[in-house]
Protein backbone atom coordinates (compact mmCIF):
# COMPACT_ATOMS: atom_id res chain seq x y z
CA UNK A 1 0.00 0.00 0.00
CA UNK A 2 2.66 2.32 1.00
CA UNK A 3 5.10 1.06 -1.33
CA UNK A 4 2.45 1.68 -4.48
CA UNK A 5 1.35 5.20 -2.66
CA UNK A 6 5.17 6.21 -2.76
CA UNK A 7 5.64 4.55 -6.91
CA UNK A 8 2.28 6.55 -7.61
CA UNK A 9 3.22 9.54 -6.05
CA UNK A 10 7.01 9.60 -7.35
CA UNK A 11 5.47 9.18 -11.12
CA UNK A 12 3.13 11.71 -10.27
CA UNK A 13 6.17 13.96 -8.89
CA UNK A 14 8.32 13.30 -11.76
CA UNK A 15 5.79 14.36 -14.65
CA UNK A 16 5.26 17.49 -12.60
CA UNK A 17 9.35 18.15 -12.63
CA UNK A 18 9.25 17.63 -16.48
CA UNK A 19 6.45 20.31 -16.74
CA UNK A 20 8.60 23.12 -14.71
CA UNK A 21 5.56 24.76 -13.86
CA UNK A 22 5.70 23.87 -10.32
CA UNK A 23 8.39 24.73 -9.35
CA UNK A 24 8.00 28.29 -10.66
CA UNK A 25 4.52 28.46 -9.35
CA UNK A 26 4.65 31.39 -7.11
CA UNK A 27 2.27 31.25 -3.77
CA UNK A 28 2.09 32.93 -0.87
CA UNK A 29 -0.06 36.86 -1.04
CA UNK A 30 1.55 39.90 -0.40
CA UNK A 31 0.72 40.74 3.73
CA UNK A 32 -0.41 44.64 4.32
CA UNK A 33 -1.20 44.58 8.19
CA UNK A 34 -4.22 47.02 9.03
CA UNK A 35 -2.48 46.67 12.91
CA UNK A 36 0.60 46.66 13.83
CA UNK A 37 0.80 47.53 17.57
CA UNK A 38 0.21 44.54 19.30
CA UNK A 39 -0.53 43.39 22.93
CA UNK A 40 1.90 40.72 24.08
CA UNK A 41 -0.73 39.65 26.46
CA UNK A 42 -3.30 38.64 24.28
CA UNK A 43 -0.72 37.56 21.85
CA UNK A 44 0.75 35.09 24.50
CA UNK A 45 -2.92 34.10 25.10
CA UNK A 46 -3.47 33.20 21.68
CA UNK A 47 0.12 31.36 21.31
CA UNK A 48 -1.48 29.18 24.33
CA UNK A 49 -4.55 28.44 22.80
CA UNK A 50 -2.91 27.78 19.41
CA UNK A 51 -0.44 24.98 20.64
CA UNK A 52 3.09 27.25 19.80
CA UNK A 53 3.95 26.89 22.74
CA UNK A 54 2.80 23.16 23.49
CA UNK A 55 4.60 22.05 20.09
CA UNK A 56 7.90 24.31 19.41
CA UNK A 57 8.55 23.23 23.46
CA UNK A 58 10.28 20.08 24.80
CA UNK A 59 9.92 20.24 28.62
CA UNK A 60 11.70 16.75 29.20
CA UNK A 61 14.42 17.88 27.01
CA UNK A 62 15.94 20.37 29.85
CA UNK A 63 16.17 22.82 26.71
CA UNK A 64 14.32 26.48 26.74
CA UNK A 65 10.92 26.66 26.06
CA UNK A 66 10.22 27.57 22.09
CA UNK A 67 13.35 26.33 21.22
CA UNK A 68 11.90 23.66 19.46
CA UNK A 69 9.46 20.88 19.86
CA UNK A 70 9.67 16.99 20.31
CA UNK A 71 10.47 15.01 17.03
CA UNK A 72 6.55 14.63 15.29
CA UNK A 73 7.01 10.98 13.10
CA UNK A 74 5.00 10.36 10.39
CA UNK A 75 4.03 7.96 7.40
CA UNK A 76 5.65 11.06 5.44
CA UNK A 77 8.92 11.31 7.46
CA UNK A 78 10.54 13.12 10.66
CA UNK A 79 9.37 16.76 11.15
CA UNK A 80 11.40 18.57 13.66
CA UNK A 81 9.20 21.94 14.77
CA UNK A 82 11.85 24.31 14.90
CA UNK A 83 13.29 27.28 17.43
CA UNK A 84 10.59 30.25 17.41
CA UNK A 85 12.29 32.50 19.67
CA UNK A 86 13.29 35.76 18.51
CA UNK A 87 17.56 34.56 17.77
CA UNK A 88 18.97 35.67 14.67
CA UNK A 89 19.48 32.98 12.85
CA UNK A 90 18.28 30.18 14.82
CA UNK A 91 14.72 31.15 15.43
CA UNK A 92 12.73 33.95 13.93
CA UNK A 93 14.89 37.07 14.92
CA UNK A 94 15.59 37.96 11.54
CA UNK A 95 11.46 38.16 10.45
CA UNK A 96 9.57 40.87 10.03
CA UNK A 97 5.79 40.89 11.61
CA UNK A 98 4.71 40.40 7.66
CA UNK A 99 7.02 37.47 7.17
CA UNK A 100 5.26 36.45 10.49
CA UNK A 101 1.92 36.94 9.15
CA UNK A 102 2.04 34.96 5.76
CA UNK A 103 3.94 32.04 7.63
CA UNK A 104 1.73 31.39 10.54
CA UNK A 105 -1.63 32.38 8.58
CA UNK A 106 -0.04 31.10 4.43
CA UNK A 107 2.37 28.49 5.57
CA UNK A 108 5.09 30.10 3.50
CA UNK A 109 8.65 30.64 5.18
CA UNK A 110 10.23 33.98 4.80
CA UNK A 111 12.31 33.01 1.37
CA UNK A 112 8.73 31.86 0.02
CA UNK A 113 9.51 27.84 0.14
CA UNK A 114 5.78 26.15 1.70
CA UNK A 115 5.73 25.01 5.28
CA UNK A 116 4.94 21.01 5.68
CA UNK A 117 1.17 20.50 6.76
CA UNK A 118 2.69 19.02 10.17
CA UNK A 119 2.37 23.39 10.81
CA UNK A 120 -1.02 22.90 11.29
CA UNK A 121 -1.39 26.80 9.27
CA UNK A 122 -4.31 26.06 7.74
CA UNK A 123 -6.27 26.29 10.92
CA UNK A 124 -4.46 29.79 11.31
CA UNK A 125 -5.85 31.20 8.25
CA UNK A 126 -8.69 33.18 9.76
CA UNK A 127 -6.90 35.10 12.23
CA UNK A 128 -7.33 38.43 12.40
CA UNK A 129 -4.34 41.21 11.73
CA UNK A 130 -5.02 41.93 14.99
CA UNK A 131 -4.33 38.74 16.27
CA UNK A 132 -1.07 38.74 14.55
CA UNK A 133 0.13 42.12 15.87
CA UNK A 134 -0.37 40.39 19.35
CA UNK A 135 0.64 37.35 18.87
CA UNK A 136 4.19 39.34 17.34
CA UNK A 137 4.55 41.58 19.76
CA UNK A 138 4.40 38.43 22.90
CA UNK A 139 7.00 36.65 20.71
CA UNK A 140 8.86 39.74 20.96
CA UNK A 141 9.58 39.23 24.98
CA UNK A 142 11.02 35.31 24.90
CA UNK A 143 14.45 35.47 25.37
CA UNK A 144 15.95 34.85 22.47
CA UNK A 145 18.22 31.50 22.31
CA UNK A 146 20.67 30.38 19.98
CA UNK A 147 19.97 26.42 19.75
CA UNK A 148 19.53 25.00 16.44
CA UNK A 149 16.69 22.27 16.11
CA UNK A 150 17.21 19.55 14.16
CA UNK A 151 16.18 19.19 10.63
CA UNK A 152 13.50 17.55 9.33
CA UNK A 153 14.25 13.80 7.54
CA UNK A 154 11.35 13.76 4.56
CA UNK A 155 11.11 10.66 2.74
CA UNK A 156 10.85 10.92 -0.73
CA UNK A 157 9.14 12.22 -2.90
CA UNK A 158 7.64 14.33 -0.21
CA UNK A 159 10.90 15.84 0.46
CA UNK A 160 10.58 17.99 -3.04
CA UNK A 161 8.93 20.60 -0.82
CA UNK A 162 6.93 22.13 -4.49
CA UNK A 163 4.82 19.03 -3.86
CA UNK A 164 3.72 21.39 -1.09
CA UNK A 165 2.12 23.78 -3.52
CA UNK A 166 -0.20 20.73 -4.86
CA UNK A 167 -1.48 20.32 -1.03
CA UNK A 168 -1.93 24.07 -0.23
CA UNK A 169 -4.45 23.84 -3.40
CA UNK A 170 -6.17 20.88 -2.80
CA UNK A 171 -6.16 21.30 1.12
CA UNK A 172 -5.00 24.42 2.64
CA UNK A 173 -8.62 26.13 2.69
CA UNK A 174 -9.35 27.00 5.82
CA UNK A 175 -12.95 26.30 8.04
CA UNK A 176 -15.43 28.61 7.96
CA UNK A 177 -15.16 30.69 10.85
CA UNK A 178 -17.36 33.60 9.95
CA UNK A 179 -19.77 34.18 13.51
CA UNK A 180 -23.62 32.85 13.12
CA UNK A 181 -25.78 35.05 14.04
CA UNK A 182 -28.37 32.71 14.76
CA UNK A 183 -25.85 30.99 17.69
CA UNK A 184 -25.07 32.40 20.58
CA UNK A 185 -22.02 33.98 21.37
CA UNK A 186 -20.25 31.13 23.50
CA UNK A 187 -21.39 28.69 20.64
CA UNK A 188 -19.41 31.19 17.93
CA UNK A 189 -16.72 31.27 20.45
CA UNK A 190 -15.96 27.37 20.76
CA UNK A 191 -16.53 27.01 16.99
CA UNK A 192 -13.82 29.85 16.51
CA UNK A 193 -11.54 27.74 18.90
CA UNK A 194 -11.81 24.48 18.09
CA UNK A 195 -11.99 25.23 14.19
CA UNK A 196 -9.42 27.30 14.28
CA UNK A 197 -7.03 28.12 16.49
CA UNK A 198 -7.30 25.36 19.11
CA UNK A 199 -6.77 22.62 15.60
CA UNK A 200 -8.89 20.15 17.09
CA UNK A 201 -9.29 18.52 13.91
CA UNK A 202 -5.46 18.49 13.13
CA UNK A 203 -5.43 15.31 15.02
CA UNK A 204 -9.74 14.27 15.57
CA UNK A 205 -10.41 14.54 11.68
CA UNK A 206 -8.71 11.57 9.74
CA UNK A 207 -6.64 12.49 6.85
CA UNK A 208 -6.07 10.87 3.49
CA UNK A 209 -2.86 8.77 1.58
CA UNK A 210 -1.56 12.46 1.03
CA UNK A 211 -2.08 13.93 4.77
CA UNK A 212 -5.18 16.17 3.80
CA UNK A 213 -7.90 16.08 6.03
CA UNK A 214 -11.01 14.47 4.97
CA UNK A 215 -14.25 17.02 5.17
CA UNK A 216 -16.37 14.18 6.11
CA UNK A 217 -14.46 13.19 8.65
CA UNK A 218 -14.41 16.42 10.59
CA UNK A 219 -13.77 15.54 13.99
CA UNK A 220 -14.57 11.97 13.46
CA UNK A 221 -11.39 10.56 14.55
CA UNK A 222 -8.02 8.92 13.54
CA UNK A 223 -6.10 5.81 13.82
CA UNK A 224 -3.10 6.83 11.82
CA UNK A 225 -1.64 9.81 14.07
CA UNK A 226 2.39 10.58 13.58
CA UNK A 227 3.75 8.03 15.85
CA UNK A 228 1.26 5.38 15.43
CA UNK A 229 -1.38 7.46 17.74
CA UNK A 230 -5.03 7.32 17.77
CA UNK A 231 -6.98 10.36 18.41
CA UNK A 232 -10.69 9.07 19.61
CA UNK A 233 -14.07 11.24 17.40
CA UNK A 234 -15.11 13.99 19.23
CA UNK A 235 -18.51 14.38 17.32
CA UNK A 236 -21.71 15.35 19.88
CA UNK A 237 -22.97 11.66 19.76
CA UNK A 238 -19.34 10.14 20.53
CA UNK A 239 -18.99 12.47 23.23
CA UNK A 240 -22.34 11.91 24.58
CA UNK A 241 -21.88 8.19 24.16
CA UNK A 242 -18.40 7.65 25.80
CA UNK A 243 -19.91 9.60 28.92
CA UNK A 244 -19.23 12.94 28.86
CA UNK A 245 -21.13 16.38 29.31
CA UNK A 246 -20.02 20.08 29.21
CA UNK A 247 -18.97 20.42 32.98
CA UNK A 248 -16.81 17.18 32.43
CA UNK A 249 -15.50 18.32 29.13
CA UNK A 250 -14.73 21.71 30.29
CA UNK A 251 -12.76 20.54 33.57
CA UNK A 252 -10.63 17.74 31.47
CA UNK A 253 -9.44 20.48 29.57
CA UNK A 254 -7.75 21.20 32.18
CA UNK A 255 -6.58 18.16 34.39
CA UNK A 256 -6.93 15.71 31.45
CA UNK A 257 -9.19 13.70 33.53
CA UNK A 258 -11.94 11.53 31.58
CA UNK A 259 -15.25 10.57 33.15
CA UNK A 260 -14.13 7.02 34.14
CA UNK A 261 -11.43 8.61 36.16
CA UNK A 262 -8.70 7.32 33.74
CA UNK A 263 -6.46 10.47 31.92
CA UNK A 264 -5.80 11.78 28.72
CA UNK A 265 -3.02 10.23 26.60
CA UNK A 266 -2.00 10.13 23.09
CA UNK A 267 -0.74 13.26 22.84
CA UNK A 268 -3.75 15.06 24.41
CA UNK A 269 -1.80 15.68 27.84
CA UNK A 270 0.55 17.69 26.30
CA UNK A 271 -2.53 19.69 24.38
CA UNK A 272 -3.96 20.33 28.07
CA UNK A 273 -0.72 20.93 29.99
CA UNK A 274 0.26 23.15 27.11
CA UNK A 275 -2.46 24.43 26.08
CA UNK A 276 -5.99 24.09 27.10
CA UNK A 277 -5.03 24.34 30.97
CA UNK A 278 -3.84 27.92 30.32
CA UNK A 279 -7.14 28.87 28.83
CA UNK A 280 -9.70 31.04 30.79
CA UNK A 281 -12.25 28.93 31.90
CA UNK A 282 -15.19 30.33 30.15
CA UNK A 283 -13.50 29.44 26.78
CA UNK A 284 -13.11 25.60 27.84
CA UNK A 285 -16.61 26.17 28.57
CA UNK A 286 -16.95 27.63 25.20
CA UNK A 287 -15.28 24.52 23.45
CA UNK A 288 -17.42 22.14 25.21
CA UNK A 289 -20.34 23.41 24.39
CA UNK A 290 -19.43 23.51 20.82
CA UNK A 291 -18.02 20.18 20.69
CA UNK A 292 -21.31 19.15 23.00
CA UNK A 293 -23.82 20.43 20.01
CA UNK A 294 -22.18 20.42 17.00
CA UNK A 295 -23.10 22.43 13.80
CA UNK B 1 7.32 -19.98 52.56
CA UNK B 2 6.30 -22.32 50.07
CA UNK B 3 3.33 -21.22 49.51
CA UNK B 4 5.07 -17.80 48.36
CA UNK B 5 7.64 -19.10 45.96
CA UNK B 6 4.74 -21.04 44.78
CA UNK B 7 2.49 -17.77 44.01
CA UNK B 8 5.57 -16.26 42.68
CA UNK B 9 6.85 -19.25 40.36
CA UNK B 10 3.27 -19.48 39.38
CA UNK B 11 3.51 -15.60 38.46
CA UNK B 12 6.53 -16.29 36.92
CA UNK B 13 5.82 -19.15 34.40
CA UNK B 14 2.47 -16.78 33.95
CA UNK B 15 4.56 -14.49 32.38
CA UNK B 16 7.31 -16.39 30.16
CA UNK B 17 4.32 -18.43 29.17
CA UNK B 18 2.46 -15.40 28.52
CA UNK B 19 -0.37 -16.97 29.48
CA UNK B 20 -3.85 -14.93 29.89
CA UNK B 21 -6.07 -15.42 32.93
CA UNK B 22 -9.98 -14.47 32.02
CA UNK B 23 -9.30 -10.86 32.58
CA UNK B 24 -6.20 -10.78 30.45
CA UNK B 25 -3.42 -10.56 32.43
CA UNK B 26 -1.42 -12.15 34.89
CA UNK B 27 1.46 -11.64 36.75
CA UNK B 28 3.09 -8.32 37.08
CA UNK B 29 1.17 -7.11 34.19
CA UNK B 30 -2.24 -7.51 36.09
CA UNK B 31 -0.59 -5.83 39.53
CA UNK B 32 0.51 -2.66 37.66
CA UNK B 33 -3.48 -2.92 35.55
CA UNK B 34 -4.86 -3.54 39.06
CA UNK B 35 -2.70 -0.29 40.24
CA UNK B 36 -3.57 1.70 37.85
CA UNK B 37 -7.67 0.85 38.03
CA UNK B 38 -6.92 2.05 41.48
CA UNK B 39 -5.44 5.29 41.60
CA UNK B 40 -7.77 5.63 38.55
CA UNK B 41 -10.89 4.82 40.82
CA UNK B 42 -9.26 7.67 43.42
CA UNK B 43 -9.11 10.12 40.80
CA UNK B 44 -12.88 9.77 39.72
CA UNK B 45 -13.82 9.68 43.81
CA UNK B 46 -12.93 13.39 44.19
CA UNK B 47 -12.82 14.77 40.44
CA UNK B 48 -16.21 15.98 41.52
CA UNK B 49 -15.03 17.79 44.74
CA UNK B 50 -12.52 19.43 42.10
CA UNK B 51 -14.59 20.53 39.55
CA UNK B 52 -17.14 22.15 41.82
CA UNK B 53 -19.86 19.74 41.08
CA UNK B 54 -19.78 17.76 44.43
CA UNK B 55 -19.43 19.18 48.18
CA UNK B 56 -15.88 19.52 48.86
CA UNK B 57 -14.30 16.66 51.58
CA UNK B 58 -10.82 17.14 52.86
CA UNK B 59 -10.88 13.49 54.51
CA UNK B 60 -11.80 11.59 51.12
CA UNK B 61 -9.32 14.08 49.02
CA UNK B 62 -6.46 12.89 51.30
CA UNK B 63 -7.21 9.29 51.53
CA UNK B 64 -7.37 9.07 47.63
CA UNK B 65 -3.94 10.86 47.72
CA UNK B 66 -3.02 8.60 49.86
CA UNK B 67 -3.60 5.57 47.63
CA UNK B 68 -2.50 7.15 44.30
CA UNK B 69 0.85 7.80 46.36
CA UNK B 70 1.04 4.84 47.52
CA UNK B 71 1.02 3.42 43.77
CA UNK B 72 3.56 5.91 42.52
CA UNK B 73 7.19 6.23 42.54
CA UNK B 74 9.22 2.89 42.98
CA UNK B 75 6.09 1.00 43.48
CA UNK B 76 5.10 2.07 40.15
CA UNK B 77 8.36 1.50 38.35
CA UNK B 78 8.71 -1.65 40.02
CA UNK B 79 5.76 -3.16 38.08
CA UNK B 80 7.71 -2.18 34.97
CA UNK B 81 10.36 -5.03 34.81
CA UNK B 82 12.44 -5.39 31.88
CA UNK B 83 10.49 -7.49 29.63
CA UNK B 84 7.20 -7.37 30.67
CA UNK B 85 5.62 -5.94 27.97
CA UNK B 86 4.00 -7.02 24.75
CA UNK B 87 0.78 -9.32 25.50
CA UNK B 88 -1.95 -7.53 26.85
CA UNK B 89 0.16 -5.18 27.95
CA UNK B 90 -1.03 -1.23 27.08
CA UNK B 91 2.93 0.04 28.01
CA UNK B 92 5.00 1.30 25.01
CA UNK B 93 8.92 0.05 24.52
CA UNK B 94 9.83 3.26 25.65
CA UNK B 95 9.26 2.50 29.08
CA UNK B 96 12.06 0.47 28.95
CA UNK B 97 13.53 2.47 26.16
CA UNK B 98 13.56 6.03 28.43
CA UNK B 99 13.70 4.62 31.55
CA UNK B 100 15.15 7.84 33.42
CA UNK B 101 11.65 10.12 31.96
CA UNK B 102 9.63 6.90 33.01
CA UNK B 103 11.26 6.84 36.30
CA UNK B 104 10.98 10.83 36.47
CA UNK B 105 7.28 10.66 35.88
CA UNK B 106 6.84 8.51 38.47
CA UNK B 107 8.34 10.35 41.04
CA UNK B 108 6.53 13.57 39.90
CA UNK B 109 3.65 11.32 40.31
CA UNK B 110 4.09 10.53 44.14
CA UNK B 111 5.58 13.98 44.86
CA UNK B 112 2.19 15.85 43.63
CA UNK B 113 0.11 13.06 45.55
CA UNK B 114 1.62 13.71 48.70
CA UNK B 115 1.43 17.30 47.66
CA UNK B 116 -2.47 16.77 47.19
CA UNK B 117 -2.70 15.04 50.57
CA UNK B 118 -0.99 17.79 52.99
CA UNK B 119 -2.84 20.46 50.36
CA UNK B 120 -6.69 19.13 50.89
CA UNK B 121 -6.88 20.67 54.21
CA UNK B 122 -7.31 23.91 51.66
CA UNK B 123 -10.30 23.73 50.04
CA UNK B 124 -10.61 24.26 46.54
CA UNK B 125 -10.26 27.59 45.00
CA UNK B 126 -12.89 27.08 42.80
CA UNK B 127 -12.46 29.73 39.90
CA UNK B 128 -9.42 29.25 38.01
CA UNK B 129 -6.25 29.45 39.63
CA UNK B 130 -3.88 29.04 36.61
CA UNK B 131 -5.43 32.06 34.80
CA UNK B 132 -7.81 33.88 37.15
CA UNK B 133 -4.99 36.23 37.97
CA UNK B 134 -3.53 36.59 34.24
CA UNK B 135 -1.22 40.03 35.13
CA UNK B 136 0.74 37.91 38.57
CA UNK B 137 1.22 34.45 36.38
CA UNK B 138 2.67 36.76 33.70
CA UNK B 139 4.07 39.44 35.50
CA UNK B 140 6.44 36.25 37.33
CA UNK B 141 9.98 34.77 35.77
CA UNK B 142 11.51 36.58 32.64
CA UNK B 143 9.21 39.87 31.90
CA UNK B 144 6.09 39.19 30.77
CA UNK B 145 5.99 35.89 29.10
CA UNK B 146 7.65 34.19 31.75
CA UNK B 147 4.34 31.87 32.24
CA UNK B 148 2.26 32.44 29.05
CA UNK B 149 4.87 31.62 26.77
CA UNK B 150 6.39 29.09 28.32
CA UNK B 151 10.34 30.54 29.06
CA UNK B 152 9.23 30.10 33.29
CA UNK B 153 9.43 26.40 32.75
CA UNK B 154 11.21 24.80 35.50
CA UNK B 155 11.93 21.36 34.96
CA UNK B 156 11.66 18.17 37.73
CA UNK B 157 11.43 21.10 40.11
CA UNK B 158 8.56 19.66 42.16
CA UNK B 159 8.36 20.04 45.73
CA UNK B 160 6.12 18.73 48.49
CA UNK B 161 6.51 21.39 50.24
CA UNK B 162 5.37 23.99 47.63
CA UNK B 163 2.37 21.86 46.47
CA UNK B 164 0.75 21.57 50.12
CA UNK B 165 0.76 25.93 49.82
CA UNK B 166 -2.06 25.57 46.79
CA UNK B 167 -5.70 25.15 46.51
CA UNK B 168 -6.61 21.44 46.71
CA UNK B 169 -7.58 21.77 43.31
CA UNK B 170 -4.91 23.42 41.62
CA UNK B 171 -2.41 20.07 43.92
CA UNK B 172 -5.11 18.08 42.03
CA UNK B 173 -4.82 19.32 38.35
CA UNK B 174 -1.04 19.27 38.55
CA UNK B 175 -1.14 15.50 39.99
CA UNK B 176 -3.37 14.28 37.25
CA UNK B 177 -1.29 16.12 34.27
CA UNK B 178 1.48 14.17 35.18
CA UNK B 179 -0.94 11.41 34.75
CA UNK B 180 -1.45 12.20 31.29
CA UNK B 181 2.54 13.17 30.94
CA UNK B 182 3.15 9.58 31.24
CA UNK B 183 0.27 8.61 29.38
CA UNK B 184 1.21 10.34 26.44
CA UNK B 185 4.80 8.72 26.39
CA UNK B 186 4.03 5.77 27.81
CA UNK B 187 1.11 4.18 27.30
CA UNK B 188 -0.69 2.57 24.53
CA UNK B 189 -4.08 3.84 23.14
CA UNK B 190 -6.73 1.38 22.42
Amino acid sequence: MRSTLVLALALAGALIVASGALALWPIGAPVALTALDGDAQRGAYLARAGGCIACHSDPGSGRPALTGGAVIETGFGRFVPPNITPHDPAGIGAWSIEDFARAVRQGVAPDGTPYYPAFPYAFYGHLSDQDIADMWAAFQTVPPQGMVAEGHEIDFPFNLRFGLKLWRAAYAGGQPTQPDPSRNAEWNRGRWLVNGLAHCGACHTDRNMFGGRKPDRALMGSDDLPGGGKAPAITPDALRRTGWDANALAFALKSGVKPDGDTFGGGMGEVVKHGTAWLRPQDRTAIAAYLLKGE
Amino acid sequence: MTYKTMIAGLCVAGLTAGAWAHSGAMGVVKERMDAMKAMGEAVKRIKPMMSGEAEYDAGVVRAAARVIAKESGTAMTAKFPEGSGGGVSEALPEVWGDRARFEALARDLETTALGLERAAQNGVHGADHMTGDMSAMMGGTSGMMGGMMGTGHTTGAMDVGHIAQMPADGAFVMMTQVCSACHDRFREEK
